[in-house]
């Protein structure tokens, strides 16, 4: 991934999380996946975990241990309440920013 | 980890110490490149400063899930901490001591000092407190 891309994603990077999660409940490993899936290919899972981890904090998310056939138990993050909420506001801002950049963009041509 | 066992009597009990045992028992029994970046990680935190003994402790806890599960999956260890690890160490981190290298009670100093002086500045229509 490109140096700006990475900058710019590290903002936006809980929310896309959390839009993952509103589609369906989750496990670290399964939201890197699927978001490498869909073309952020450089995610780091460790990145991942700790923001998953800040949002189960701040109770955006609830979480659930559930047993694996290998290793310790998964914890799998659902979005709760608060987690829609928050999550609505991201889109809010993200629709705000969005369109101030294109008048900037269409400003500047 | 429920908050309980971070927080409660628990985590009293068991103390700090106890706590730093079970975790580098865990990361002992990582196979040896999980068990290698777990270190190299652990060290690096060291430089963060606890902000108190159960989030710190929490932290390593958190650090030796993420990398016992990583070693079940076979998850490649740059896929864990990817291409930037001080990145990922910076955004763990953060969680347990809100993150820097300064005490947090220096960060407190400072937001409380700059809203002290803010809010004794004499402007034209600050009437407020």
């Amino acid at each position: 991934m490109a140096k700006l891309e990475t900058e710019m994603l590290k903002g936006t990077l809980e929310g896309i999380i959390l839009a993952s999660l509103a589609g369906r409940p989750a496990y670290g490993y399964e939201i890197t996946a699927r978001l490498r899936e869909q073309g952020f290919s450089d995610i780091a899972e460790g990145t991942v975990y700790a923001l998953l981890l800040r949002m189960e904090k701040r109770g955006l998310v609830d979480v659930e241990k559930v047993p694996s056939e290998k290793g310790p138990p998964r914890k799998v993050h659902s979005l709760n309440a608060q987690g829609h909420e928050y999550l609505e506001e991201f889109w809010r801002t993200w629709s705000f920013l969005t369109e101030r950049l294109e008048q900037l963009r269409e400003g500047g041509k | 980890m429920s908050d309980a066992e971070k927080t409660g009597l628990m985590a009293k009990m068991i103390g700090p110490k106890k706590r730093w045992r079970a975790y580098k028992g865990r990361v002992k029994e990582l196979p040896e490149s999980y068990r290698t970046a777990a270190e190299a990680i652990e060290r690096y935190l060291m430089h963060f400063v606890p902000t108190d003994g159960d989030s710190n402790a929490a932290m390593f806890e958190d650090l030796a899930d993420l990398f016992e599960q990583a070693a079940a999956d076979g998850t490649p260890i740059r896929d864990v901490v990817g291409e930037d690890p001080v990145e990922f160490v910076d955004a763990f981190a953060r969680n347990y001591s809100e993150g820097g290298y300064v005490p947090a009670r220096a960060r407190k100093q400072l937001t409380d000092d700059i809203g002290r002086a803010a809010g004794n500045e004499a402007g034209p229509e600050d009437t407020t407190v």
